[in-house]
């Protein structure tokens, strides 16, 4: 009895948490406009995605950031990581503590908060303000997540390179990083695909010109159009579909 | 030793720059700017005031305000009974199978929460999926009232933040250790004191990581709102919104945001006491 | 690594200055078909970027906030233009540059919220009135403001999201102007608003026509426009003016101070001004052209189209939004009040 409680509890779950989307993603394939009906199997609404150079543009700029950010977060993130929990220094402690303040914080206080800064600085929100919002709300995760890889570590062997005559830098580069590699990568898949999902911060963040993404689905959403949404969005799964199995198989990696 | 300094220079710099930069600093201007009046040419100005609190507590704002802590209060409930016993199952289960049902598990919760809310609008619809499936069978014969309510916003929440309570249940439960529930047993204890003695208290840093991180969110999601609520539903993130797009009344949007950062702080505080105070069971 | 960073950032950032000439337009949602831009991209060969908004208020913070700088060509509505021209967010328009100037209807030119159109050129005028689905709702029930008030209406209405149109609806009922300053009377009309809350399903900006279109709502107040394409997909949305009289407004084409391509959005504003365009553009979205040869154009279906044309005695008896300066935060005060559920 329990079993078949455990097993019906666990489908519904799942039920819930896949139903509308795969709902969504079959009547993007929907010929009729409306869901009242289904008339037939069509790939037309993905053609007119493709047709659509504003919604090019804004996929583009999406990639754009979300590449440069998780770069630079990665980046920056893994040498904070590193520094966290190799070195003592000042203000240690202060430094974690903004870390999590940033991974809890709601999104919305941080859009509001980059905001007044651009906007008291007399900087534009555009390409270059996005960005910087975008680092800052990925590096904390990459932080976390190198540093709990590192923290699993022996420092017999990092002790034992230095003893050898190594540098700073190749014990970072040479030793700790390839080791670390896997959480590096699974960070940055993190940081891309948040960037590329985030709305709230980017709805505050962002300036004219520089469509993204998540901001052009908001409008086409409350527009209510045409299933051209369900499509764009259909493809937009399967890419975090294909960043989650990469970084599962990642993990794995990690595991051996 | 000199390049060591060098190098554990640039990295703690350059992080700790980028943070003071871009979070200390902010989070000082939203609270200073909290102070200060509106003004709709410069965005905000002298003298200094603590109108924006007194007006925070204003029953038309307190109103959103009570408003807001009470639908991130049910959705976090919500979440957490759906949530748990799904967490537990999941981490009892056999090992090969539980890496594919976290995976299906990771899958909502790095997809965009736009798209996923979008899905409900399709489904919630007057000429929506529910609504077609249950008049095309006849079950009822004028379309439900779904979307635009507020239980569709509750949907909207308890959806979008599911898997951010899943997750860290999860984490804490796989790494109980079995054999304390054994011994347990093996001392004569029956299932309901097994639960309460042992897995509840050894999961509780998992629930409170999981309400803050459905909690806090749930107040600043303006989006749910904004796509499945109706007239009347103005959430805090909503309001905060308006503060600063549409009233350009910033002080007050920045003494709204510090309320929802001391929130933050409260219940961080409240994680801190109740892990430390349960982590002395944890390892054994 | 790092330097491999630096040159993805420094291709990233020469791609905009590379790319030709550019125009940043910023518009309301569903007011400008697809067809019209790319029109104008072809024949000039300025690429256009597109953005949209759905209320006054959210466009006036986004060009404050951008310092009225990135975006080249706005449509704010009368007041707002005035408002904007007061606080010196407006470039002046050459109107040497413009060779279709000449169309232009002189009875929508020189009004007090722009004297000489200095700084604004009429894009369409239009109203704001009653909208229904006549499957569910008879027309009799829908003749004047007052009727929004209906019992059957209870959670079936969508209304737009602008704070003096609903508020506007509210003075009307209650005998005062549009354009009131007064604080009682604004204050008389929020209480009769606030008698309408639990009529209202949804406020929306960007699309009023979408909960009568998904029969999320059966009525509403939306612009005439909206109706008018709601009509095309779905011919059972009705468009009724009021027996107190519509809202009228007219929307007209800006250029924000720090605006960086002046010269395209001179080029912009004479082509929209093309009575060829000005149909064009009547034709998909249902408003008004300020177009007077845009008019001889149309066929005479169109032109007696009530929904776009609305009769002479029509415009009589409603009235036309203008400024209302300091006022404004009253209205503010109290359309905050009905948002937040008082």
């Amino acid at each position: 009895m329990t079993r078949w409680l455990k097993i019906s509890w666990t489908t519904a779950v799942f039920a819930f948490l896949y139903g509308p989307l795969l709902v969504l993603m079959v009547f993007s394939f929907n010929h009729a406009r409306y869901t009242t009906s289904w008339q037939g199997f069509s790939l037309k609404w993905y053609k007119s995605l493709v047709d659509n150079p504003q919604l090019l543009d804004a996929f583009v700029n999406s990639l754009t950031v979300a590449l440069v950010s998780s770069l630079i977060a990665t980046a920056l993130g893994t040498l904070g990581a590193f520094a966290v929990s190799r070195y003592r220094f000042a203000g240690r402690k202060l430094f974690f503590g903004l870390v999590y303040s940033v991974m809890m914080s709601p999104d919305i206080v941080m859009g509001v908060s980059l905001l007044m800064l651009f906007v008291t600085a007399g900087l534009t929100p555009g390409f270059l303000t996005l960005l910087a919002a975008h680092v800052t709300f990925c590096l904390p995760f990459v932080i976390v997540m190198v540093h709990a890889r590192i923290s699993g570590f022996d420092p017999a062997v990092v002790d034992a390179a230095r003893d050898l005559g190594a540098r700073e830098q190749d014990v970072f580069f040479k030793i700790i990083f390839p080791m670390i590699l896997p959480a590096v990568l699974a960070g940055w898949l993190l940081s891309f695909t948040l960037s590329l999902d985030d709305v709230i911060i980017s709805f505050f963040v962002t300036g004219p010109g520089f469509e993204i993404l998540p901001l052009k689905i908001y409008s086409m959403v409350k527009l209510g159009v045409t299933p051209e949404v369900n499509a764009l969005c259909t493809v937009l799964f399967m890419l975090t579909l294909a960043a989650v199995c990469a970084a599962h198989i990642l993990t794995k990696e990690i595991k051996k | 030793m000199n390049e060591r300094q060098g190098f554990k220079f640039i990295a703690v710099f350059l992080n700790m720059a980028w943070f003071a930069l871009f979070v200390l600093i902010p989070g000082l201007m939203v609270a200073g700017i909290s102070f200060m009046t509106r003004d709709t040419g410069r965005f905000f100005s002298l003298p200094f005031t603590l109108a924006h609190y007194r007006e925070l507590l204003d029953p038309v704002y307190a109103r959103v305000l009570a408003q807001s802590l009470i639908y991130s209060l049910n959705t976090t409930i919500l979440c957490l009974m759906i949530s748990y016993p799904f967490a537990w199952i999941l981490s009892r289960g056999p090992r090969h199978r539980r890496a594919l049902l976290l995976m299906m598990v990771i899958i909502p919760f790095w997809t965009s929460s736009l798209i996923r809310t979008y899905a409900l609008v399709i489904l919630m619809k007057a000429n929506g999926i529910i609504n077609t499936l249950l008049i095309g069978t006849g079950i009822i014969s004028d379309p439900l009232t779904l979307l635009y309510t507020d239980f569709a916003v509750y949907v909207g929440l308890v959806y979008t933040l599911l898997p951010f309570m899943i997750l860290p249940l999860y984490a804490v439960m796989e790494k109980m250790d079995p054999r304390l529930m054994e011994a347990a047993r093996d001392l004569g204890a029956n299932g309901f004191d097994v639960f309460f003695r042992v897995v509840l208290p050894l999961s509780l840093p998992g629930v409170m990581a999981g309400c803050i991180m459905v909690f806090l969110p749930a107040m600043g999601l303006f989006y749910v709102p904004d796509l499945l609520g109706g007239a009347k539903t103005m959430l805090m993130g909503n309001f905060i919104k308006n503060q600063f797009l549409t009233a350009m009344n910033w002080p007050f949007g920045s003494a709204a945001s510090v309320f929802l950062l001391l929130l933050m702080g409260v219940m961080i505080l409240i994680y801190f006491i109740v892990s430390r105070h349960f982590n002395r069971y944890e390892t054994l | 690594m790092k330097h491999w960073l630096l040159l993805l950032c420094l291709v990233v950032f020469c791609v905009p200055a590379v790319a030709g000439e550019r125009l940043y337009i910023y518009n309301w949602t569903e007011y400008m078909p697809d067809e019209v831009l790319a029109e104008f991209q072809e024949e000039t060969g300025i690429k256009v970027i597109y953005a949209t908004y759905d209320s006054n208020e959210s466009m006036y913070a986004k060009v404050k906030l951008t310092r009225g700088k990135g975006y080249d060509v706005v449509f704010p509505s009368t007041y707002f233009v005035h408002k904007m021209r007061k606080e010196g967010l407006l470039s002046p328009i050459d109107h040497d540059a413009l060779t279709n100037f000449k169309h232009l209807d002189p009875a929508l030119m020189d009004q007090p919220y722009d004297p000489g159109n200095t700084y604004s050129i009429p894009y369409v005028w239009g109203s704001t009135a009653l909208a229904y689905n006549k499957d569910h709702v008879a027309p009799e029930m829908m003749t004047s403001w007052k009727d929004l008030w209906r019992p059957e209406f209870k959670n079936r209405l969508v209304m737009n999201d602008d704070l003096r149109e609903v508020l506007g609806i509210g003075l009307i009922v209650n005998g005062f102007s549009v354009n009131e300053t007064d604080p009682e009377h604004i204050e008389t009309a929020y209480e009769s608003i606030r008698k309408l809350m639990p009529n209202i399903r949804v406020f929306s900006g960007d699309s009023p026509k979408q909960p009568l279109l998904n029969l999320e709502a059966f009525a509403g107040m939306v612009w005439n426009g909206e109706a008018y394409m709601a009509a095309r997909e779905f011919p059972a949305i009705q468009y009724a003016y009021p027996e107190e009289g519509a809202i009228f407004w007219v929307d007209s084409m800006v250029i924000p101070t720090g605006a960086e391509n002046k010269k395209q959005a001179h080029a912009f504003i004479d082509f929209i001004l093309k009575p060829e365009i000005a149909f064009q553009v009547c034709e998909y979205i249902g408003y008004a052209p300020a177009n007077r040869t845009a008019i001889e154009l149309m066929p005479e279906e169109m032109k007696n189209n009530p929904t776009i044309f609305p009769s002479a005695r029509e415009v009589k008896k409603g009235e036309f939004q203008t400024d209302v300066g300091d006022a404004i935060l009253v209205y503010e005060r109290f359309w905050e009040r009905l948002k937040t559920g008082m």
